[in-house]
């Protein structure tokens, strides 16, 4: 327990350096700082990495279960996703001013909630865990790229000379931005149906009902009725621009309360994976 | 006028601003709904919720919220949604035609085409050659992310035909999808059934306790049963417990065995359109009727459910009938007292089984109210005794019959491939060529970019520009 958690406090501590490193390099235009505010996230990944296999040799299960390991794992995932854009594409790397302070703020809060291990319920014990989760989390990352891209999108709209806009100069021409957000948006909503689909699949097999409007998957269509709206907005209504900036801004929340904010809110069935109590999903 | 207003009709719900709205208006009744208890939930939350919330509850009512999914309200934008999804994927469907012709066609333009029809026009710096400025082009194009082939003086970035397919293919599986849901309900049955251990019932709607059936449900081809064969209050598998788990068969019509599996979560028995899940379980006690020779003249298994609140731990599913003096028909119920753990019934058979068995007449007589071990009768009034045979547990299975399930996955299938391709497939057409004509040389060509491309025509046309210009022959030399 102890060398985990000097793991992810170390894994805290470079993506913190790595959010520090992005606002001063973003806001005083330092490109150098940008880049070694990349570095500094990828470094992160190593420890939070050894930290989840540390862990799960020691629960004997995937990081899957409990409000701790969940969002352990998603975070890989945002800040992974968010490394593999960067480093493939330079020009994107001021994009880690949206995603590292939203990974630094649920790494943090996850770190305060209770770190023992939940045993694996009977309902969770299966295959479909792995793909479910890995999908939602793809997705979640998906999303918050989209978010870092509209929140650049926006700064430079609203202060073409202001000091961000400056910062986020070395971002590609503003219709690019605006295609690369929906592109996120999409490769988000297809990783979402996908999480969807297997999460339908799964509960076929595990209660024999496929769909039960549980507030968990009533807020997961809400989540993807929301992109839906995103991806018809842009495509056939032809919005453009900040009008659409401000909707990917607005629709990752929703995404992050369906993923973390309802089983703290509701009674559900999936009250298993964040380690509270299930429901009944078949009474008499 | 008549095919007017159809035409309108059609309009009006294939258009895209109403299907955004539906989009809009399912989602915000959604959020609404999972904040408001729903008629599945228990009546006295329901019941809270409207105390708590008086001022809103019969807006709440009227719109139909505490039965947000079944509501007309829903039900009536679900519908027009279906609709205009429908009408939405022929849309694209068209769309996706004419947008793979004119791939097929950039894919077969030629120069000369392209100089007599182009809408991109750039001129060559001058001493720039036919080559040098079409390798110009292609590495401006590529630093844009576009690669493209050259193939008789023609640089073509052209996508598949194929590419265009994904939104049309995935509004068309969802069309499947709607379709196959609807028709599933029609035919999907879905109920409880419970069995005491080596107990077998047939597969018909007397046998079930809870039953929800679509009315085209046909029972006709099913004379198979089902028998729980063994039961496990806490069973091991792959290191994890996966909780009480019964061996379940399926018997056909002559008895035989089709198939036998232990069935507990995310491990149910299949076969056929029936799958079969544990729901949960409960205790049996088995009844004899024992006649005045001292023959057993009768049985019946009778089950009873675990009850925290209960006195005894236990509450009867149901009451069994036995006749008393005279032909009069008696009613009896029976329950198990369990055992006690810290002050909590354990929810298990109890150490020392017994049964509390009750007989009432029908003006509420009690005739019999006395605890019986196994083994031990009870005289009835009609001189016949009441004897427990056995006490053991029964399980309570979720047993679904439902032939849609592999086409609702292939819908599903259907729809991810088409929302695959969308989303990773690129639509682009770049086909350009150089031109000379009396004002010099110029590369023409033609540009459109529909999907996935990460750069847009101005990107393309600044970047081009800026390489076939005055310092570009010295670049690509």
């Amino acid at each position: 327990m102890t060398t985990e958690i000097v793991l992810m406090c170390a894994a805290l501590a470079c993506y913190v350096a790595a959010t520090v490193m992005f606002v001063v390099g973003v806001s005083f235009a330092k490109l150098r700082l940008v880049s070694l505010a990349v570095l500094a996230s990828a470094l992160g990944l190593a420890p939070q990495t050894a930290a989840i296999v540390v862990r799960w040799v020691r629960v004997g299960h995937g990081p899957f279960v409990g409000y701790y390991e969940v969002t352990n794992w998603m975070i890989l995932f945002v800040v992974a996703f968010f490394v593999v854009i960067a480093l493939r594409n330079r020009r994107l790397s001021a994009l880690g001013i949206g995603v590292m302070p939203v990974a630094v703020l649920l790494l943090g809060a996850a770190m305060f909630t209770p770190l023992a291990g939940l045993p694996m319920t009977p309902n969770l014990a299966s295959y479909w865990l792995f793909i479910h989760v890995t999908f939602a989390n793809l997705a979640f990352a998906a999303f918050v790229a989209s978010f870092a891209l509209a929140m650049a999108y926006v700064i430079r709209e609203r202060g073409a000379e202001g000091r961000w806009a400056k910062g986020l100069g070395r971002l590609p021409a503003q219709g690019v931005v605006d295609e690369l957000t929906t592109r996120f948006v999409l490769a988000g909503f297809l990783f979402w149906t996908i999480m969807i689909v297997s999460g339908a699949i799964w509960a076929n097999q595990a209660w024999g009902r496929y769909w039960g409007w549980d507030p968990i998957e009533t807020w997961s269509l809400v989540v993807w009725l929301v992109y839906a709206v995103y991806l018809h907005a842009r495509f056939t209504l032809r919005w453009r621009g900040s009008r659409l900036a401000w909707f990917a801004i607005s629709a990752m929340p929703v995404a992050l309360f369906a993923l973390l904010g309802i089983p703290l809110v509701f009674h559900t069935a999936h009250g298993g994976y964040i380690g509270g109590t299930e429901a009944l999903i078949t009474g008499k | 006028m008549i095919r007017g207003a159809l035409r309108r009709a059609v309009t009006f719900l294939g258009s895209a601003s109403l299907a955004t709205w539906l989009l809009v208006v399912v989602s915000v009744w959604s959020m609404v709904a999972s904040f408001i208890p729903q008629d599945g939930d228990s009546a006295e939350k329901v019941a809270a919720w409207a105390a708590a919330h008086r001022g809103i509850d019969p807006m709440v009512r009227i719109l139909g919220l505490h039965a947000a999914f079944s509501s007309p309200v829903f039900v009536l934008c679900a519908l027009a949604l279906a609709v205009s999804t429908c009408l939405c994927a022929w849309q694209r469907t068209k769309g996706a035609l004419r947008r793979a012709r004119q791939l097929r066609d950039a894919g077969a333009a030629d120069a000369a085409s392209l100089a007599a029809a182009h809408d991109l026009d750039i001129p060559c710096d001058p001493g720039m050659s036919e080559a040098q400025a079409l390798t110009a082009a292609d590495e401006a194009l590529k630093r844009l992310g576009i690669r493209s082939k050259r193939r008789d003086d023609v640089l073509y970035a052209v996508s598949r035909p194929w590419s265009v397919w994904g939104s049309p293919v995935f509004h068309w599986g969802l069309v499947a999808l709607i379709v196959v849901i609807l028709g599933a309900g029609f035919e999907r049955s879905d109920g409880l059934m419970g069995l005491a251990v080596g107990q077998a019932k047939p597969d018909v709607a007397q046998s079930y306790g809870t039953l929800h059936a679509g009315p085209l449900h046909g029972w006709f081809p099913s004379d198979r049963s089902i028998r729980v064969d063994a039961f496990d209050l806490d069973y091991q598998a792959g290191g994890v417990d996966r909780g009480a788990a019964p061996v379940v068969s399926v018997l056909d019509g002559a008895g035989r065995v089709v198939k036998t599996q232990r069935v507990y979560p995310n491990a149910p028995l299949q076969t056929g359109s029936v799958t079969i899940h544990p729901s949960d379980y409960g205790l049996s006690v088995t009844l004899d009727l024992i006649g005045k020779s001292g023959a057993v003249t009768g049985q019946a298994v009778q089950i009873v459910d675990f009850s925290p609140s209960a006195p005894e731990g236990t509450i009867p599913v149901a009451s069994f009938a036995v006749s008393g003096a005279g032909g009069a028909l008696l009613r009896g119920s029976v329950t198990v007292p369990l055992d006690r753990a810290n002050g909590l019934f354990v929810k298990g058979l109890p150490k020392n089984r017994s049964v509390h068995v009750v007989v009432t007449g029908p003006d509420g007589t009690r005739f019999v109210d006395t605890t019986l071990r196994p083994g031990d009768a009870v005289p009835l009034p009609s001189g016949d005794r009441l004897g427990v045979a056995s006490v053991g547990y029964y399980a309570r299975l979720k047993v679904v019959d439902d032939h849609a399930i592999p086409f609702l996955y292939a819908a599903l299938a259907f729809a991810m491939l088409g929302l695959t391709a969308t989303a990773v497939a690129r639509q682009q057409l770049v086909v350009v060529a150089v031109s000379r004509g009396g004002d010099g040389q110029r590369l023409v060509g033609r540009v459109r970019l529909w999907r996935n491309v990460t750069t847009d025509r101005a990107e393309i046309e600044s970047e081009l520009v800026a390489a076939l210009g005055e310092d570009a022959k010295e670049r690509v030399s």
